[in-house]
């Protein structure tokens, strides 16, 4: 019971992880139908930023809230010079310039803060370990029914949920949150009615990717090995969030995120001999195979069913 | 009183000039019904009033120049289309349709709810329909949706392309008269294009012929109907 416990608590805190990211791939989606390759490279980057400011004497907290802005920037500047532009063109040639700015941005992180692993000594760092914004040392836990459970989880899980309702509540109960809906509904109709539907896409770039810039820092608090690969799997499995959640329902990728990180610890804790940590990436594969053949909308994606 | 006039208005998309220079008026309180055929350059007219594709030429409303200004402003202006096809939000409820109509009012969500409520209680098959997905409407509800919408900017201009496309005989009567309530009522000036002109000619003030993007004869119904040519191409009979 104590074991079922931690690894259902572990998967639920990675699982948070995942729904971070995979909310930024749904608000793109929703809106452009668009599937942004870099919002793992995205959010790694608003995370060196974090780590940067840091260096620079920044407060947690403050840092954090930096970061999303820098995150919010990216996102949309992403949208208003690259994919603005290029889907004119051709909607296709979004997605592989998308997959360049994976490259670029991983490549940037590289230039500016070095290739190894963070903090380096041999950088320079001032801070003994990267920046958390929860508290993450081994003796920051609490006891339930004999499993110790991680402040952090704990935490991270209420992050996930609180940016999970403040999405639900901004898309349904704002001007905004209509408008987004709207462009996503119907783009031309959504101009006829005064929307600016440019500022809107800016917007819901900016958004996700400072949702996933949060993702990113805590998962820099998770994990003790902050490089250049940090996000290359978990985008993966918020890939499969939201495949699981379905690629246009906001509170599928926080559902889909959880239950994958879930499934995974699970599966490899408890079928550790052939499936092992290793393997727990095939997890992620499984779930998007079984999801396209089963229910290719997701369980809350709408399949577009429209009378005329 | 001039409401909207439109000088030499060319439009297309690209390298394809749909509309080859225009000229066309709506006075204060008209209904202006513009006939063509397809691929007259109707739609691509309305679209080019609403701003939402690049256009050319001199463009008034209500005395001010919108030529340079984007949809938003258009909107903001006075004037609302009603998109061919409907065009409403399918997967928003019907009331989030309309509240999407109102997007570019500053008055309050008070008042933009007492206004749902008035076309709720003009149009009782949304109402009973409110939180359905406009999706799930039939074509005639969605008309109906979508006039409503166009309605909720308060709009002085109502621009409505072609609403009778793929309704019954009926269902297009009662929504002409609905129309021609509308402007009788509440002072609302309409430029309808049809390619379906009997009932859209009963009620025109005025009526432009258009044809592969140049505008070949205008003047009142009166007028229009008894040109023999004009009626045998147009109205068939």
């Amino acid at each position: 019971m104590a074991l079922f416990l931690q690894r259902l608590v572990d998967g639920l805190s990675e699982g948070s992880i995942y729904a971070l990211l995979a909310l930024g791939l749904v608000i793109i989606y929703r809106g452009t139908g668009h599937l942004n390759f870099a919002q793992g490279e995205m959010a790694l980057f608003s995370t060196y930023a974090v780590y940067q400011f840091g260096e620079w004497g920044v407060p947690i907290g403050l840092a954090v809230l930096m970061g999303m802005v820098v995150g919010f920037v990216l996102g949309a500047g992403t949208e208003v010079v690259l994919v603005r532009p290029i889907s004119r063109k051709s909607p296709f040639a979004v997605f592989i310039v998308t997959i360049g700015l994976f490259q670029f941005l991983n490549w940037l992180d590289g230039a500016l803060w070095g290739g190894q692993q963070l903090p380096s000594s041999a950088m320079g760092s001032t801070q003994g370990k990267f920046p958390s914004l929860f508290p993450n040392n081994p003796t920051d836990y609490f006891n339930v029914f004999g499993a110790a459970i991680k402040w952090q989880s704990f935490w991270m899980l209420v992050l996930v949920l609180v940016i999970g309702g403040g999405l639900y509540l901004m898309f349904n109960y704002t001007k905004l949150g209509l408008a987004m809906r709207a462009v996503a509904s119907n783009s031309e109709s959504s101009k006829l009615v005064g929307i600016r539907t440019g500022t809107v896409l800016m917007v819901s770039w900016g958004i996700a990717a400072a949702v996933g810039a949060l993702g990113g820092v805590v998962y820099a608090g998770l994990t003790t090995n902050v490089n250049q690969s940090l996000m290359f799997s978990v985008f993966i499995y918020a890939s499969a969030a939201a495949t699981l959640g379905g690629f246009d329902s906001p509170g599928g990728a926080v559902v889909g995120g959880l239950a994958i990180g879930v499934i995974q610890n699970l599966v490899a804790g408890y079928a550790d001999e052939w499936v092992g940590q290793q393997m727990k990436v095939g997890v992620a594969f499984l779930v998007i195979l079984a999801v396209l053949l089963l229910r290719p909308a997701g369980l809350f994606g709408t399949s577009k069913v429209e009378r005329v | 009183m001039t409401l909207f006039s439109a000088r030499g208005l060319t439009a297309g998309y690209g390298p394809l000039k749909v509309l080859e220079g225009i000229d066309l008026e709506v006075n204060e309180g008209e209904i202006v019904v513009m006939l063509g055929a397809n691929g007259a350059g109707k739609t691509t007219t309305m679209r080019a009033i609403s701003g939402v594709i690049a256009r050319h030429g001199e463009i008034t409303f209500d005395g001010h120049n919108i030529q340079k200004v984007g949809p938003d402003a258009i909107v903001r202006a006075g004037i609302a289309q009603v998109p061919q096809g409907r065009g409403t939000f399918p997967e928003l409820s019907v009331e989030d349709n309309l509240r999407a109509g109102a997007y570019v009012r500053r008055d309050g969500s008070g008042a933009v709810q007492a206004d749902i409520d008035k076309w709720f209680e003009l149009f009782p098959r949304l109402a009973e329909r409110r939180s359905q997905r406009a999706g799930s409407l039939s074509g005639g509800e969605q008309q109906m949706l979508a006039i409503a919408r166009a309605l909720m900017s308060r709009p002085r201009l109502l621009l409505c392309d072609e609403p009778s496309m793929g309704l019954a005989p009926m269902i297009t009567q009662e929504l002409f008269q609905m129309i021609e309530r509308l402007n009788r009522d509440e002072g609302l000036s309409v430029l309808l294009v049809e390619q379906n002109a009997n009932l859209a000619m009963h009620m025109a003030s005025r009526v432009y012929l258009l044809e592969t993007g140049r505008i070949v004869a205008s003047g009142t119904a009166a007028e229009i109907g008894a040109d023999d040519t004009i009626r045998k191409a147009y109205l068939g009979f």
